[in-house]
């Protein structure tokens, strides 16, 4: 039977009163290691350059002022900006926020997803996280990739979602 | 396929007349060398001719070729989003065409059929078209009523060719002088004319002026000519059809391209117009296809080269028939709602003046006075915002939505609701505080951002748009 029911445009569910659900707590401090790994293996590199090359002093202290300037960033700012970040689940599609100056929502709706991808990077294993990534058409402007999900969370997730998008593929 | 070698005809021509242009005394192992190298085309085009084997089962087509690197392509039907054909003048001697298919999906799995007869092109096109469209438009399909829509003629070639894009980069490398040239052309050449006439061959420092823009002139003629020469050969006799649910063209004058999409696979529809295309009072429509992860080859789109805006609409109103198409994507119209204009403020505070005061500052040391030319910058981007601003707009209905943007010329780009992929509303802590956001719209074929609404009315277009898109039971491809 067909149905063609009037749409009053401020009863559609909209995403204020959504409850957001937030990324694993350990996802900070997995960034924090992943950046301080980084950033040990470009200072020993530095040092390194520095002895051999016989640089200058003054360049070399503006350079390791430039990497300290980097390293308080990369390991303040995860504590601001992870709990900013969450996902909401709906039964037709899942939103995803993020942003402390530019914040955005992005909304996925089930009938659009292709396929749904978990990965998960050594370091993420030894702390139990794991990546979800959601594919729509379109190429390069392609998908939605949320970090820092437990691991508990993600395989759960992706099995929903599959289940949802195939099941919208089957009825179409 | 049974005539894949004819292929070699085409490659031995030239070496023919080198045969004939080499019979001199020292040119007879130039004359053994061409043709040894004929003999390996003609021998390679029959080896490949031999190995290229092609088998169409069900749902599918197997395409197996090549002589030492064996390739096999298995092609299913309901992947396929387009077949278009070519026909090079040898080909069109033997009534023969080359079939390519755009596929959607995986990169690198376009296939070729060459050589193939007409007849078995349509057959072809046909059968795969078919199965999709099974259940939702059989009756209609089994008489489709071919409707020409489009025909141009000569003088839209001369409009291709004066607004090709490539004849644009000359003009501004020619640059400013192009306005001037414009505006005074006639009264030069007759000054120069006039010039010569008295003055016999007598150069003065007018005439000399004369010459120089007189030689400009001839480059950007020139460039003109060729421009104009290469739309005659793309898209001469250009016509479009709509057959059923497929929108066909077929141009060309010396290759014939044809080409397909099928109506239901548009995801947007683009009208765009240069800064040469205002001149003449004309647009360029596109519709576009899914685009395929590997590369974004220009055969995803399909171009009507010259409409107006009328003609435009009314194509618009055929092709999303009957779900929507009521609005109108003429950039002109006063339809347009305007975004705010804190999209210009923001750019001229965070691109023009933080930017030019910090240079200025910066710079100061090293440049001293000269530093102050940094603040030029300002005045440029607040022009350059205010223009854009001025540009950019939306439209929409219960269906559509229409975006329109541009600089030196105008862009409007409309999609269907049902169609969007993905929708992101975003905000910065500028936007935030007046109550202003984004809208990013993500399709197939690439994304559109709608920037600078009231945050309740972005989120209000995504709400339903969500909704359009969740309860849309209809595919999208």
């Amino acid at each position: 039977m067909f149905q063609n029911p009037e749409v009053a445009l401020d009863d559609l569910p909209g995403t204020d009163e959504l409850k957001w659900e937030k990324m694993h707590p350990l996802y900070p401090r997995a960034i924090r290691v992943m950046t301080s790994i980084v950033l040990v293996i470009v200072a020993v590199a530095m040092s390194a350059f520095v002895i051999v090359l016989n640089i200058p002093l003054l360049p070399v202290v503006a350079l390791y002022v430039l990497l300290s300037i980097v390293a308080v960033y990369s390991l303040v700012w995860p504590g601001i900006a992870v709990p900013r970040r969450g996902y909401a689940l709906r039964d037709k599609d899942i939103l995803f926020r993020k942003g402390v100056i530019w914040r955005s929502v992005t909304a996925v709706p089930f009938n659009r997803i292709q396929h749904v991808e978990t990965s998960s990077t050594p370091l993420d294993r030894k702390y139990g996280l794991a990546t979800l990534q959601l594919f729509t058409a379109g190429g390069s402007s392609g998908d939605l990739k949320i970090d820092g999900l437990g691991k508990d969370i993600a395989e759960p997730l992706r099995l929903f979602i599959l289940d949802k998008a195939g099941a919208v593929i089957e009825h179409t | 396929m049974r005539l894949i070698a004819k292929n070699a005809w085409q490659s031995l021509a030239p070496l023919f007349v080198l045969l004939v242009a080499a019979e001199g005394s020292l040119a007879t192992r130039l004359t053994l060398g061409g043709f040894a190298f004929a003999v390996i085309i003609a021998v390679s085009s029959l080896l490949s001719y031999w190995f290229f084997r092609f088998r169409i089962s069900d749902d599918s087509i197997l395409i197996r070729q090549g002589v030492l690197n064996k390739k096999q392509l298995d092609i299913k039907f309901r992947r396929i989003q387009a077949i278009n054909t070519q026909q090079n003048p040898v080909y069109r001697a033997l009534g023969l065409v080359t079939v390519s298919f755009d596929t959607a999906g995986s990169s690198g799995s376009e296939g070729n059929l060459p050589a193939v007869t007409r007849d078995f092109a349509n057959w072809l096109r046909e059968r795969i078209g078919k199965p999709r469209d099974l259940e939702s438009s059989q009756e209609e399909d089994d008489n489709p009523e071919t409707d020409a829509l489009v025909q141009l003629d000569w003088r839209d070639m001369i409009r291709i060719g004066l607004a090709d894009r490539r004849a644009l980069i000359v003009f501004a490398f020619i640059g400013p002088l192009m306005e001037r040239i414009e505006d005074d052309i006639d009264r030069f050449i007759s000054d120069f004319i006039a010039a010569a006439a008295a003055n016999g061959v007598e150069v003065n420092a007018a005439s000399g002026v004369s010459i120089g823009i007189a030689i400009a002139v001839a480059v950007i003629l020139l460039f003109a000519v060729v421009s104009i020469a290469a739309a005659f050969l793309r898209y001469h006799n250009f016509q479009l059809f709509l057959a059923g649910q497929t929108l066909r063209s077929h141009a060309g004058l010396v290759t014939a391209h044809e080409h397909s999409m099928d109506l239901g696979k548009i995801q947007t529809l683009r009208l765009q117009q240069g800064v040469v295309q205002r001149l003449l009072k004309r647009y360029q429509m596109t519709a576009r296809q899914a685009v395929s992860s590997g590369k974004n080859g220009s055969q995803k789109v399909f171009v009507v080269p010259v409409v107006t805006a009328e003609l435009a609409d009314e194509l618009r109103r055929k092709f999303l028939a009957p779900e929507a198409g009521r609005l109108t994507q003429d950039p002109r119209s006063a339809e347009f709602v305007s975004i705010s204009p804190y999209f210009m403020r923001s750019r001229i505070l965070f691109v023009g003046l933080l930017p030019s005061l910090i240079a200025t500052v910066a710079l100061s040391m090293p440049l001293g006075a000269f530093a102050l030319l940094c603040l030029l910058w300002f005045p440029i981007v607040a022009a350059a915002a205010y223009r854009s601003w001025k540009r950019a707009g939306f439209l929409h209905d219960d269906e559509e939505i229409i975006r329109r943007s541009g600089f030196f010329g105008f862009r409007t780009v409309g999609l269907l609701f049902r169609k969007v992929q993905r929708v992101t509303v975003s905000q910065s802590r500028y936007q935030r505080r007046k109550g202003l956001a984004s809208l990013r719209l993500h399709m197939a074929s690439g994304s559109v951002r709608v920037p600078y609404i009231k945050d309740g009315v972005a989120k209000q277009l995504r709400d339903y748009i969500l909704y359009k898109v969740e309860s849309s039971q209809r595919a999208w491809h």
